[in-house]
């Protein structure tokens, strides 16, 4: 899986592609601890390049979620495409995460935040 | 703003009580005391047998705990008991450990009993349920009941679901129960939180393919006498007993389940003669690692399924092939959460005894299993599940605090201050 860290203003944008899973996890993990300890602590995961999320990958999200509202932040999710929608559907983490089409519409409701 | 801490009350078996899912509640809770969104945990559980008690629990750097024994297995009162119980401690957000038969073994108080859930959202407390099995998923006819008895059996395990679904969330260890009860029931208040393990940091696979006495021990673990039953694989040990390989041990651990009481005693009487059988008993929480470890082979006696199967994770977490049952799609259920087993024809000894041997015989494929399921079972530990089962309830209790927001505006509304009026007051 690869990883593309950027930062636009104070929000910090992790776009994934690949598979999202137990092997790729623990580098999604180092990036969502270290947005957590930002002020203030927003992130955007742009998974329009993610074809697999398992539960370990999931994991990994909602640890980062609830980091970044402990520390009045959040993790927004966007472009999740129809494979990995299932997955956030049947955890309901869809009516739980911020979710967004495009990464611009992620971008903007987060800016509305910070 | 950080969100106001949380108590949480579980209604649930816990051990040194001996019901079913007892386990599971002990590993859950332990995982639950480590959250800092939580400001107190009460367990609703049964109560336990004269002169036994429930050990106390201290709060050194962890959220307190209170055990308020409140419910008896098989009694009709349970709902009433539970719900009072619930009504003087005034939980946030109330969690139901549920399987089908948890609060009795006769058809009236377990039925009552999974009533509880739906009754206390009633009382004004949001209500998650945690089900384990799904009646759908029980195979009826293997354990032995026929087609008309089945058919009633199906209807009121229908009508019992539908209540469980009047709760505020359903949650199902599998996405494929999630899938069945979304489509059968047409709700979308169920949602996957997978069993997790209960091992938090995975130690190197303990995989003795020979023990210390130069023996194989074959084991099963578990509730027995209902679809869990011995007699196959005690049959079976005697016909591997024959053959030519190391000696065998076979290890019976656990109790009789709640709804098959004395089951245990009747088979050790019935196969007295055979030897190297060990009836273990219950095994404390502690002895479980050693009890697994020392496992050679880990077997699933059972007639029927209720789907997954929680002593499978546990057969997994500590990296051991296992025999299981064909029966209906549980060979697919098991693969669809990541493991692998040799299987037998329910009913044939011989069957079982093949499947067994299979294994024996093969210290490489077993050692490829025990590795699989090892894998499979470590993949979520069950803290990170906790965690998302935390943001569920997060996500009811504001919820319930948009609802009640809304509706003092609509109040105010009505009485001619405007809202904002009414939040500056």
């Amino acid at each position: 899986m690869q990883v593309h860290v950027s930062q636009l203003n104070t929000v910090t944008l992790l776009a994934l592609t690949g598979r999202f899973d137990a092997y790729s996890a623990p580098a999604i993990e180092v990036q969502l601890k270290s947005v957590s300890e930002q002020a203030p602590a927003y992130a955007i995961v742009d998974l329009s390049g993610v074809n697999f999320v398992d539960s370990t990958g999931l994991a990994i999200l909602v640890q980062g979620m609830k980091r970044c509202r402990q520390h009045n932040g959040d993790v927004y999710i966007c472009g999740v495409q129809q494979p990995v929608r299932i997955i956030f559907e049947l955890t309901r983490f869809d009516t739980v995460f911020k979710m967004f089409s495009t990464q611009a519409a992620a971008v903007e409701a987060c800016f509305l935040k910070v | 703003m950080p969100k106001p801490k949380m108590t949480v009350a579980i209604v649930t078996t816990y051990p040194p009580g001996q019901g079913s899912l007892n386990e599971y509640a002990y590993h859950f809770v332990r995982c639950l005391r480590q959250k800092q969104e939580v400001r107190e945990i009460i367990l609703l559980t049964d109560s336990l047998p004269e002169g036994r008690s429930y050990p106390l629990m201290g709060a050194v750097d962890a959220v307190p705990i209170r055990i308020v024994p409140c419910w008896r297995f098989g009694a009709w009162t349970n709902p009433l008991r539970i719900l009072a119980a619930a009504w003087k401690v005034r939980p946030d957000i109330m969690l139901f450990n549920l399987q089908f038969a948890t609060f009795g073994d006769r058809k009236i108080p377990a039925a009552l009993g999974l009533l509880t859930p739906v009754c206390a959202r009633v009382l004004g407390f949001p209500s998650v349920v945690l089900l384990h099995h799904l009646m759908e998923k029980i195979d009826l006819k293997s354990a032995g009941f026929g087609s008309r008895i089945e058919q009633v059996i199906r209807f009121f395990g229908t009508m019992l679901t539908r209540c469980l679904l009047m709760t505020n969330l359903v949650v199902l260890t599998m996405p494929q129960y999630v899938e069945l009860l979304a489509r059968k029931y047409g709700v979308n208040n169920v949602v996957l939180a997978p069993h997790g393990a209960f091992v938090e940091t995975p130690s190197a696979i303990h995989a003795p393919s020979i023990n210390a006495e130069d023996k194989h021990v074959l084991l099963t673990f578990g509730k027995f006498g209902t679809y869990k039953r011995v007699e196959q694989l005690l049959d079976a040990f005697v016909l591997l007993q024959t053959q030519q390989r190391p000696a065998l041990e076979l290890v019976i651990a656990g109790t009789d389940s709640p709804n098959a009481p004395g089951y245990l005693d009747a088979m050790r009487r019935r196969y007295a003669a055979v030897p190297n059988v060990t009836f273990t008993g219950y095994v404390p929480e502690a002895q479980v690692a050693s009890v697994f470890n020392a496992a050679t082979i880990v077997v699933f006696p059972y007639i029927s399924t209720t789907g997954s199967s929680g002593v499978l994770h546990q057969a997994g977490e500590y990296g051991k092939a296992v025999v299981l049952p064909h029966i209906g799609d549980f060979a697919e259920v098991i693969a669809e959460e990541g493991y692998r087993g040799g299987f037998f024809e329910v009913g044939s000894v011989q069957s079982l005894a093949g499947a067994i041997a299979a294994l024996l015989d093969n210290p490489q494929e077993r050692a490829v299993m025990g590795q699989h399921n090892y894998s499979a079972a470590h993949s979520l530990p069950i803290s990170d599940v906790v965690d998302w089962y935390l943001v569920h309830f997060q996500y009811l209790l504001d919820q319930r605090q948009r609802r009640k927001a809304h509706a003092s505006t609509r109040i105010s509304a009505k009485h001619g201050y405007s809202s904002r009026a009414h939040w500056t007051v």
